[in-house]
C-alpha cells in the first residue's frame, strides 16, 4: 500500500530519490568492492578486481558480515569516507 | 539493495551485482524502496561454477558495472 | 435484498441516480433510524421504497436495500442527517423530510396514519457522509481533487518521514505527512483560494501558493486555524524591506522571529504568559516553523548552501510569540507600525535569541531603565552602533512598575535612547583594551547605540518573575532588514 502525500517544494529538481553523481572516469579512483558473502561471489570480486586496477582504479575490499541484512552502519560509514564509488555482489 | 542505496544518499555511487534469478526481487525492492535499481545482472547459477567460469562471468559484467558508476 | 457497493472502477465523481419512488437513508447506529425501521417496512408494501444503509447492509429489516458503506450516494446527494426521506420523480429529488416527523413522513410518502405509536418527532443523526472525520476523504474520493501540488507516493517499504528527510524536506525534525486530507483541512482556515500566490520566495525566487503554505503548515504540525498567521507571515517575510534573502544568507545569528497582535492569538491559544518564548503551545511551536519550511522548502533556502549563518540560533527551527496586550500597561507593538491596537498582526523581526535581563530590586522607572539601557548598550559588542535594532520584551512585574508610575511606551524608549547614547570615546579601535572599533573622528562625540525606531517594545511572559528580555536584531537599513507587520486576514 502506497501512500501519496503532497510536495511541498518549489517542484524545480524531481520528487525521486537523487542518486549520486557518477565519477568522470574511473582513472585515479579508489572504488569499494562489497562481498554480500554468497558463494562464488569472492572469486568474482577477485576478477573484478583485476580488471578495474588494469583500468587504473585502485580498489579496497570490504565484506559484510551476512548477506541477511544491511552492512553494518560503520562499515557503510567507512566504504563511503573511502571510496570514489562501490560495486557490491554478488547476490543469486 | 539497502547498502546501494544508503550508499547513495552518503554520496557514493554505488552498483549492485545479482544474478538474473534476483531481477524481480531486486526490481520489486527497489521499487519499493522508492528508488531505482542501479543493478547489473549476470547469468545464473554460479554456485557450481569453476573458478575460470566465475571469471569469464566477471569479465563479461566488467563494462556494465563500470558505466554504472563513471559516465552522466 | 441487499446489493452491493456500486462498481469501483466506475467514476466516483459522477453523482450516482436514484430510483423513483420514496428513497430513505439510514445507518443502524442512529436510534431514529432504530425507531422508524418498521414505518419503513409498512411503507414498502405500499410504495415502491429504497433504503440506502450507511453503516450496516443489513439493516433495516423487510426493506430494498442498498448497500451505501461507501457513502457515495448519500454524499453526492448532500444527505446531512439520518433518517432523510426523499421523493423522488423521473429521476429527480421533488421532496425531502429529515429525521422523524410523522406530518412531514405522511405528507411526502401520501400514506396516512404512520408510525403508530411513536412520537410525533423525533431528530435524526448526523449523517456519516457529513462526518467530519470522514468528510475531507470524501470531498477528495467524490469530488476530484482541486489541489495542485506534484503527488509524491512513498513505497511500500519506505518510511514516509524518512523519505521527506531523503529529500530534504523537513528541517531536521520530524513533519507531519502532508496527506491531500490534512492539506484540505488545513485550506479550510482561510477563504483565499488554494492556486492564489502568496509570495515570490527567495532564494530561489519561487511563487508561492496558499496551497504550498498550507503543505507546508501542515508539516510543522499547524491546525488549520493558524494558517491565516502563517499566510500573512510568509507576505512578510517575503517584502523587499524584511530582506528574507539577506537574512538567510548573513553569517550571523538571526533568522525570522514572528510577534502576533490582535484577537487571534487568543483565538487561536496562544501563550503570551509562562514559557512565552519556551515549548509547549502548539501555536507558538509551529506557525515560525510553517514560515521556516516554505523558506526551506519553496525558496531552496537551506543552511549551508544559501543560509550560511557561523553560529545561528535555536529559534531558527521557529520562533513565534504572542503579546501580552491585556496585562500590558503599554501600546500593543503593531500600533508602532500604524495599526490600531486589537487589529489581528503578525510582525517580523530578523532577530536571534532572548537574553533576560535581571533587575528584582528597582522600585522605580528609572532603576530599571538603567538597567535595561546596560543590557541594550552591551547588545551584540559594546562598540557596535546604529545597525542593530532590538525587541525589548518586558514581563508583567517589571511593567508593573511603569504602570504604577504612569509611564507611557514613549516615556520609556525616550529614556532609553537617551541612556544608550554612548561616549566616542568608548567607541573607538583600542578603547577599553577592545582592538573592535570605530574610527577615531567620533572622539569626543556622543554616538546613539539605536537608530530613532531602533528599539520595539513587547509585553510577554509569566506574572511572576522580575525578569525582562531582549532580542536582538540583524543588520537594519538597505543592506539588511527591517521588521514588517502584516495585517492578518482571513
Amino acid at each position: 500500500m502506497t501512500t501519496v502525500l503532497l510536495d511541498p517544494s518549489s517542484e524545480t529538481v524531481p520528487a525521486e530519490r537523487v542518486r549520486a553523481d557518477r565519477l568522470e572516469a574511473l582513472t585515479g579512483k579508489t572504488i569499494g568492492l562489497l562481498d554480500i558473502r554468497k558463494a562464488r561471489g569472492d572469486v568474482f570480486l577477485d576478477q573484478l578486481e583485476e580488471r578495474l586496477t588494469e583500468r587504473g582504479a585502485s580498489v579496497l575490499r570490504y565484506a559484510k558480515p551476512t548477506f541477511t541484512k544491511p552492512a553494518p552502519i560503520d562499515l557503510r560509514h567507512e566504504i563511503a569516507t573511502q571510496c570514489d564509488a562501490v560495486v557490491e555482489a554478488l547476490a543469486d | 539493495m539497502h547498502d546501494t542505496v544508503d550508499l547513495e544518499d552518503r554520496g557514493v555511487p554505488s552498483v549492485f551485482v545479482s544474478t538474473v534469478e534476483f531481477v524481480d526481487g531486486a526490481d520489486a525492492q527497489a521499487k519499493a524502496l522508492g528508488t531505482l535499481p542501479s543493478a547489473v545482472y549476470v547469468e545464473h547459477p554460479i554456485q557450481d561454477r569453476t573458478d575460470d567460469e566465475m571469471r569469464v562471468i566477471a569479465d563479461k559484467a566488467v563494462d556494465e558495472v563500470i558505466s554504472r558508476i563513471v559516465g552522466a | 435484498m441487499s446489493s452491493s457497493p456500486s462498481d469501483s472502477s466506475s467514476d466516483a465523481t459522477v453523482k450516482p441516480p436514484l430510483p423513483d419512488g420514496i428513497v430513505a437513508f439510514v445507518k443502524r447506529d442512529c436510534p431514529t433510524c432504530e425507531l422508524v425501521a418498521p414505518v419503513l417496512a409498512s411503507l414498502a408494501k405500499d410504495a415502491p421504497l429504497t433504503v440506502y444503509t450507511q453503516d450496516d447492509p443489513a439493516f433495516p429489516d423487510g426493506v430494498a436495500r442498498v448497500d451505501d458503506t461507501d457513502l457515495a450516494v448519500s454524499w453526492h446527494h448532500e444527505i446531512e442527517a439520518v433518517p432523510t426521506i426523499l421523493r423522488v420523480e423521473g429521476g429527480q429529488e421533488v421532496e425531502r423530510a429529515l429525521g422523524w416527523h410523522r406530518g412531514e413522513w405522511e405528507a411526502l410518502a401520501r400514506v396516512p396514519d404512520l408510525g403508530p405509536g411513536l412520537p410525533e418527532l423525533r431528530p435524526g443523526c448526523g449523517s456519516l457522509s457529513v462526518d467530519p472525520s470522514r468528510a475531507p476523504e470524501l470531498a477528495i474520493r467524490f469530488s476530484g481533487s482541486t489541489l495542485k501540488a506534484r503527488r509524491v507516493e512513498i513505497a511500500e517499504l519506505e518510511d514516509e518521514q524518512e523519505a521527506f528527510f531523503d529529500r530534504g524536506w523537513t528541517d531536521g525534525l520530524p513533519i507531519v505527512p502532508p496527506t491531500e486530507a490534512r492539506v484540505l483541512r488545513m485550506l479550510e482556515g482561510t477563504t483565499r483560494a488554494p492556486d492564489e500566490v502568496v509570495a515570490t520566495v527567495p532564494p530561489d525566487l519561487a511563487p508561492c501558493t496558499v496551497e504550498k503554505v498550507a503543505i507546508n503548515a501542515v508539516m510543522a504540525g499547524c491546525k488549520p486555524e493558524y494558517l491565516p498567521v502563517v499566510i500573512a507571515a510568509v507576505e512578510a517575510a517575503c517584502t523587499d524591506v524584511f530582506n528574507i534573502h539577506g537574512l538567510l544568507a548573513t553569517t550571523m545569528s538571526a533568522g525570522p522571529v514572528l510577534v502576533v497582535n490582535g484577537p487571534i492569538r487568543n483565538a487561536i491559544g496562544m501563550n503570551a504568559g509562562k514559557n512565552v518564548f519556551g515549548q509547549g503551545n502548539r501555536a507558538n511551536s509551529t506557525i515560525g516553523r510553517a514560515l521556516q519550511l516554505v523558506i526551506r522548502n519553496v525558496g531552496g533556502g537551506r543552511p549551508g548552501e544559501v543560509d550560511r549563518a557561523t553560529l545561528g540560533n535555536p529559534g531558527k527551527v521557529g520562533f513565534c510569540f504572542p503579546e501580552d496586550e491585556e496585562g500590558s500597561p503599554f501600546e500593543p507593538l503593531n500600533t508602532m507600525f500604524g495599526f490600531e491596537a486589537g487589529t489581528n498582526t503578525v510582525t517580523l523581526f530578523p532577530g536571534e535569541g532572548p537574553r533576560t535581563i535581571v533587575d528584582q530590586i528597582a522600585r522605580d522607572p528609572e532603576s530599571l531603565c538603567h538597567v535595561f539601557a546596560d543590557a541594550l548598550r552591551h547588545m551584540l559588542t559594546p562598540k557596535m552602533v546604529l545597525a542593530f535594532d532590538v525587541i525589548l520584551v518586558v514581563s508583567p512585574e517589571h511593567s508593573r512598575i511603569f504602570r504604577e508610575a504612569g509611564w507611557t511606551r514613549e516615556d520609556l524608549l525616550k529614556r532609553l535612547h537617551e541612556l544608550t547614547l554612548l561616549d566616542g570615546d568608548d567607541l573607538v579601535r583600542g578603547a577599553n583594551g577592545i582592538a573592535e572599533g570605530l574610527p577615531d573622528s567620533v572622539r569626543g562625540n556622543q554616538v546613539p547605540k539605536f537608530r530613532p525606531d531602533g528599539i520595539r517594545l513587547v509585553h510577554a511572559g509569566g506574572g511572576a518573575g522580575l525578569f525582562s528580555a531582549i532580542i536582538p536584531g540583524w543588520a537594519n537599513g538597505e543592506m539588511g532588514s527591517a521588521p514588517v507587520c502584516k495585517a492578518i486576514t482571513s
